[in-house]
């Protein structure tokens, strides 16, 4: 039995409603509990600002396009070295990290959960291998369904059911813990090279449109009663005028879930582009928030660029095949059969480039214009935007305006006239950051039952203590200081252990994977379907009871198991 | 301010040094540097005799010179940016590193990536080069980017690849691929080449001897005289394969009136 | 007893349906499988027991006292080299690089003699690829070149190209186009429905031509480009642009004829050229059965894919410098740990050579030519035979190699955790 005492803490706990009270946080046996006896360890907080452990709900940092990422770029491997001492081991890579190196870093910032943004079912092992290899973080996997063509049969035929069936049975198969579409119906266009550019067109030979795709999987999803909803990244990424796709797909989605959204956007900031082309492109937050503002059923995070090179990598193979034709980098390409793609490059965000400002200046309004801040989460889409270790940067950047208007004054001359952010007076606060951080996560991913996200009884003793004092630091005026107490913290502490203080990581890491089990009833299991298995055996290059994930892939799975089609 | 540091018999000589802490403004502050035999790391004075003439208030007055077996030392003059370096005899990998300042010069052999990634300053290499002479980094869009290296003898493959500004001068003849993937910057070799100028997308190549294999990809322009080298040239645009807007100049030997003889085999 | 879908851990294919009997503790016989493959099942002779050479001749030792000498030997060697790696599964590829890290040691798996070349040029350019599924349900056009796929990956046309029926290629044989590109004429070759002959050495200057016949500069070309007239070049552009989805496979032919890996990157270059007119994607044809493995593993613990090099405590990659081969023919390494691989075989003589003037331990279930040059050899088991683990197929697919039977022999990813354990004071990974 082990047991923590933290005390002193200064808490903001958005899910329970504390707001920086001073306080004792009781650990035994990695959860947090009521009381404990004299012979815990102490931490003294010292009235430092204590949140529940970060959670990154959207990012790249396991599996086969990552390490892609890190495979060709050893010009990057060698930028972010450090050496192996202590329980740390040798890491590498400043955008794309090794996966240790991603551990300790998210560590440092006080982050203890990740959810992968994008794993391809045919190559899920190997994600979950790199999960393994990331200690210090439990992990969740967004499973790709966007050129899956036995979900897009099913939605041709109409049959949601049959989508949910197999949707559950991959996400059982692969140890997958959500449904992600990633231009849906474009990437199965691109295994031909070609895209698709509206909502409404239909896919080549299946005769489905992406609007189809993702409203029978946004019914699918609930019917399989999914603890996190449909995670989209939309059509038309980075094109100029693409807002209005974006729009449109919003008003795609329904109001199905009373205790969460049920549609998760993600890095909207790439999907609300005006204008018409790279000369004329401008900021459509404002019409995108505007949606957003009025639509509880709909969660999007901010996909924040910052200025400085980085790797791009997505399943949109076709966007970043433009990307290369547009600026002539290395580019990796990897479509996956039967189910989806990706595209790595990557790209370098500058102040000299109007449209970059721009696209820095959209992240930033999406935060500021979403009026409930549990709808709009703080992202980098890491590392497409920036790489991760920047986030206390963008934390600084939505406290104080000045330090907005200290960045806008070396941006490039057309930003103003062309976004709105400069006009904009609103400065988040601590509490509004504890929500975009970990909160909000916890609840768009239907963690909080898992016990992540807030610091209750019973939750998991994921604490981070930052070297704030909330009461003697203005973040408005002493932006400075806020971006340095958010990059390492005093202690942070995952399952009950201190893994990381000051920076330094002094225990082996033992984390756990979360995937969903939807448990469907025998005679709608696809598994049954003997036409399901006949066109896997034949277009699969790998047989099907080859393809599932075997259990000691995660050595502490936990399995949230759903009873689908109640 | 000469230091002067003389290589001591090893018991075992094969194990590469790395000794990326000797350039001259490092010696400014003593002689106790840190260099490295495989994975274990060594003071300077286990490894060199050390003799110091002279004082120095400004690292631009320090002369470094090596003697004895230099020829496993890796790394020496990396980010050197003021003083000079002499080395008595053959000198080992990424020799002049990052180089921004000062005169590297050896007197016998240097080995694979001399000057690599180079910045400004000089280099001068009286024997042969190796391989990748003059280049960049795996993965890099550029390699080297300023600075002079001088070859008096040959070099090894991918001479100047990825070169994107300074100059290099090869008296001698060079192996495969000289100028690949250049970008930018200046190169002449006076002696024979195979392949040069592959791929290249920018900068300025001037060749004086033979050309074995051209690249078939590179578009005849026209035929000028450079009065800097006194000879006539015929000059190309390319690589065509890579969008390239690169110029090859090739001597024409008088040996063979008309035609130049660079077929591809 | 009747095993299915069982994997065949020999070459990059990986293919997962074979079907093998099994009687106590032998394979005899395999279905489905490549004679390769029946190879790899059946011809499986073992060292029986660790061996340590002594002055009259070798010694059989227990395992223990191989693996305290095998620690003693890496303990304190100045640059001790660790290599190998391509035929065992993920997690003695991961136990390598710890231990490594440890000792300040030269990591480099079989990359290093094969597809190092692609890499490297994949690290200049990219790499537009796909899964080998793509290609079957797909490609109306396959090229291959510098490779004898018949011989060396006897199942791939009938798995992934040429043979396989693909969902949108139902006639595969009468819809699919095949052109071979060798300097001779080989089983490959023979199948092809169009041959090209080149010069040895000529694959660069055929594939610049190649990029610039595609963006319309056929003018440029001279007649005849290293043997290939410029005609039949005109023609092999016109087919790969009138593809519908083009796939490049590649061999040995390219990455170690001269020039390596800027053959490579040439090869790569005009399939982005490509993709500017159709669907194309180039692919490598790996050779060891988990050599990606290997690159994999190396690349999410360490940022580089072989020739990683810890002497300085961060990983430090330089191929020509930090490869193995190199090392050796150098003479640089005082020590050496070779696992699952034949450099005795597989690398230049005078490489090699130094193998046997250093204490050299070879862990290995087979006897090879690399145990002539070894002081110990450690047997241990034979991935997807009598060891499970993960391994990567040539197109990064994971997958799950198959413990088939029992020989008493014990895993080598925890013999090796053992070694490491000795080596880091028995203070965990």
């Amino acid at each position: 039995m082990t047991e923590l005492l933290v005390k002193n803490a200064c808490v903001i706990d958005p899910i329970r409603g504390i707001n920086g009270d001073i306080m004792d946080i009781a650990v035994r046996d990695g959860r947090i509990v009521e009381s404990i006896s004299d012979k815990a360890e102490v931490i003294d907080a010292k009235r430092c600002l204590t949140l529940p452990g970060g959670i990154d709900s959207h990012t790249h940092v396991c599996g086969t396009k990552v390490n892609f990422g890190r495979y060709m770029s050893p010009e990057d491997m060698r930028a972010g070295r450090t050496r192996r001492h202590g329980k740390m081991h040798v890491t590498s890579g400043y955008y794309v990290p090794t996966t240790f190196g991603n551990s300790y870093r998210y560590s440092a910032m006080g982050y203890t959960t990740l959810l992968e943004g994008a794993m391809a079912p045919l190559e899920a092992r190997h994600t979950h291998e790199e999960f393994t290899a990331t200690p210090h973080q439990d992990m969740l996997a967004n499973t790709l369904f966007d050129g899956n063509w036995a979900v897009m049969d099913a939605v041709r035929e109409k049959n949601i059911q049959k989508a949910a069936a197999i949707v559950g049975w991959t996400l059982n198969a692969v140890k997958g813990y959500a449904i992600k579409l990633t231009n849906p119906g474009g990437t199965e266009a691109w295994g031909w090279g070609d895209d698709i550019t509206s909502i409404q067109e239909m896919v080549p030979h299946f005769g489905v449109t992406p609007a189809e795709i993702i409203t029978t999987l946004v019914k699918a999803n609930e019917l399989l009663r999914l603890p996190h909803s449909v995670h989209l990244h939309c059509n038309n990424l980075g094109k100029p005028g693409n807002y209005q796709t974006t729009l449109d797909t919003f008003e795609l989605i329904p109001d199905l879930n009373p205790d969460r959204q049920t549609l998760y956007a993600t890095h909207v900031q790439f999907h609300a582009y005006g204008g018409g082309t790279w000369r004329n492109i401008c900021s459509k937050a404002e019409d995108i928030t505007r949606s957003v503002n009025s639509k509880p059923q709909i969660v999007m995070d901010m996909g924040q660029i910052m200025f400085c090179r980085t790797m791009t990598m997505t399943a949109d193979g076709p966007m970043e095949f433009n990307l290369h034709c547009l600026h002539h980098n290395k580019w990796s390409n990897h479509d996956v059969e039967l189910e989806t793609g990706s595209g790595i490059i990557p790209v370098t965000y500058s102040k000299k480039s109007a449209v970059n400002c721009i696209m820095w200046a959209i992240g930033l309004e999406l935060a500021l214009l979403t009026k409930n801040p549990w709808q709009c989460l703080l992202e980098t889409d890491n590392p497409n935007g920036a790489p991760f270790v920047k986030y206390p940067e963008v934390i600084g950047l939505l406290m104080s305006k000045r330090y907005r208007d200290e960045e806008c004054a070396t941006l490039h001359a057309d930003t103003e006239r062309r976004t709105s952010l400069c006009a904009l007076e609103r400065e988040m606060d601590w509490h509004d950051i504890a929500v975009m951080t970990r909160a909000g996560q916890a609840k768009a991913l239907g963690i909080i039952s898992q016990g992540k996200g807030h610091l209750g009884i019973g939750a998991e003793a994921d604490i981070a203590i930052y070297p704030i004092r909330t009461d003697s630091v203005d973040p408005a005026r002493e932006y400075r200081k806020v971006v340095e107490g958010f990059q390492k913290t005093r202690y942070t502490i995952k399952r009950g252990r201190v893994v990381s203080r000051d920076g330094e990581i002094i225990v082996d890491g033992a984390n756990a994977t979360f995937w969903a089990n939807a448990r469907i009833p025998e005679d709608l299991r696809v598994d049954n379907d003997p036409e399901f298995i006949r066109r896997f055996q034949e277009f699969y290059t790998v047989r099907m009871s080859n393809y599932p994930v075997q259990d000691l892939y995660l050595p502490r799975g936990r399995q949230v198991d759903t009873e689908a089609f109640t | 301010m000469r230091v002067i540091l003389e290589s001591k018999v090893r018991k075992k000589p094969t194990i590469p040094i790395e000794a990326e802490e000797i350039i001259p403004r490092n010696f400014l502050k003593g002689t106790d540097l840190v260099v490295y035999e495989g994975n274990k790391e060594r003071t300077l004075s286990e490894l060199f005799w050390i003799f110091v003439e002279g004082t120095a208030v400004s690292p631009e007055n320090i002369e470094v010179v090596l003697k004895g077996d230099t020829s496993r030392i890796k790394r020496v003059g990396e980010y050197m940016d003021t003083g000079s370096i002499l080395i008595s005899g053959d000198i080992g990998m990424h020799c002049g590193n990052f180089m921004s300042g000062g005169t590297i010069e050896i007197l016998g052999n240097a080995d694979a990536w001399l000057g690599r990634e180079m910045r400004g300053g000089t280099i001068l290499c009286r024997g042969n080069a190796g391989h990748y002479c003059a280049t960049g980094y795996r993965g890099e869009k550029k390699g080297m980017q300023g600075g002079r290296v001088e070859v008096f003898g040959n070099t090894g493959d991918f001479c100047a690849e990825y070169l994107a500004g300074g100059e290099v001068h090869i008296h001698g003849s060079t192996g495969d691929f000289p100028g690949v993937e250049m970008r930018g910057g200046h190169l002449v070799i006076e002696g024979d080449v195979l392949r040069p100028c592959a791929n290249m997308k920018d900068g300025i190549c001037v060749i004086l001897g033979r050309v074995h294999e051209m690249i078939p990809t590179f578009e005849k322009t026209d035929r000028r005289v450079l009065p800097e080298w006194k000879i006539t040239a015929d000059v190309y645009k390319g690589d065509v394969a890579n969008r390239g807007k690169g110029t090859l100049m090739i001597k024409i030997l008088e040996s063979v009136a008309g035609n130049r003889l660079e077929e591809i085999s | 007893m009747i095993v299915n879908d069982v994997v065949c851990p020999f070459c990059g294919c990986l293919c997962d349906d074979l079907e093998l009997e099994v009687e106590a503790d032998r394979v005899v016989r395999v279905q489905n499988g490549c004679s390769l493959a029946e190879a790899t099942f059946m011809n499986d002779t073992r060292l029986p027991a660790p061996i340590r050479r002594t002055t009259t001749g070798w010694k059989e030792i227990s395992y223990d006292e191989a693996i305290k000498e095998t620690a003693d030997i890496l303990k304190d060697a100045d640059r001790p080299l660790l290599y190998g790696w391509s035929s065992t599964h993920g997690e003695a590829q991961s136990v390598g690089v710890h231990i490594a890290e440890r000792i300040g040691a030269v990591i480099d798996n079989t990359s290093t003699v094969c597809h190092g070349p692609s890499i490297l040029a994949i690290q200049e350019v990219g790499h537009p690829g796909c899964t080998l599924g793509q290609v079957k349900n797909r490609a109306d056009v396959i090229i291959y070149w510098g490779c004898n796929p018949i011989e060396a990956h006897p199942r791939h046309m009938s798995r992934y190209t040429t043979f396989a029926t693909g969902f949108f290629v139902p006639d595969a044989q009468r819809e699919r186009t095949v052109i071979v590109v060798d300097t001779r004429m080989n089983d490959s070759g023979g199948i092809a429905d169009e041959f090209v002959r080149i010069e040895p050495g000529g694959d660069y200057a055929v594939l610049s031509a190649l990029r610039a016949i595609v963006r319309g500069k056929e003018s440029v070309i001279p007649k005849k480009v290293a043997g290939i007239a410029r005609e039949q070049l005109i023609r092999v552009a016109e087919i790969c642009k009138n593809a519908k989805f083009g796939a490049i496979f590649f061999g040995l032919g390219l990455t170690m004829s001269r020039g390596k890996y800027k053959n490579v990157r040439n090869a790569i270059e005009l399939t982005d050229e490509l993709n500017r007119h159709t669907k194309f994607v180039i692919s490598p044809m790996r050779g060891h059965g988990n050599v990606y493995g290997s690159n994999e593993v190396f690349t999410w613990m360490t940022g580089y894919p072989f020739a990683v090099d810890f002497a300085r405590g961060i990983a430090f990659y330089n191929p020509g410098e930090t490869t193995a081969v190199d090392i050796l023919r150098r003479g640089e390494c005082d020590a050496a740990l070779i696992v699952a691989s034949d450099p005795g075989a597989n690398f230049p003589r005078t490489a090699a050579a130094h193998l046997s003037k250093i204490p050299t331990v070879l862990v290995d279930p087979h006897v090879n030519a690399t145990t002539a040059l070894s002081r110990i050899h450690i047997p241990c088991t034979a991935a997807a035979i009598d060891a499970a683990g993960t391994a990567y197929r040539m197109d990064g697919v994971p997958i799950r190699l198959k413990k088939v039977i029992e020989r008493g022999y014990p895993d080598d990813a925890a013999l090796l955790k053992k070694i490491y354990d000795r080596l880091n004071g028995g203070m965990g990974p």
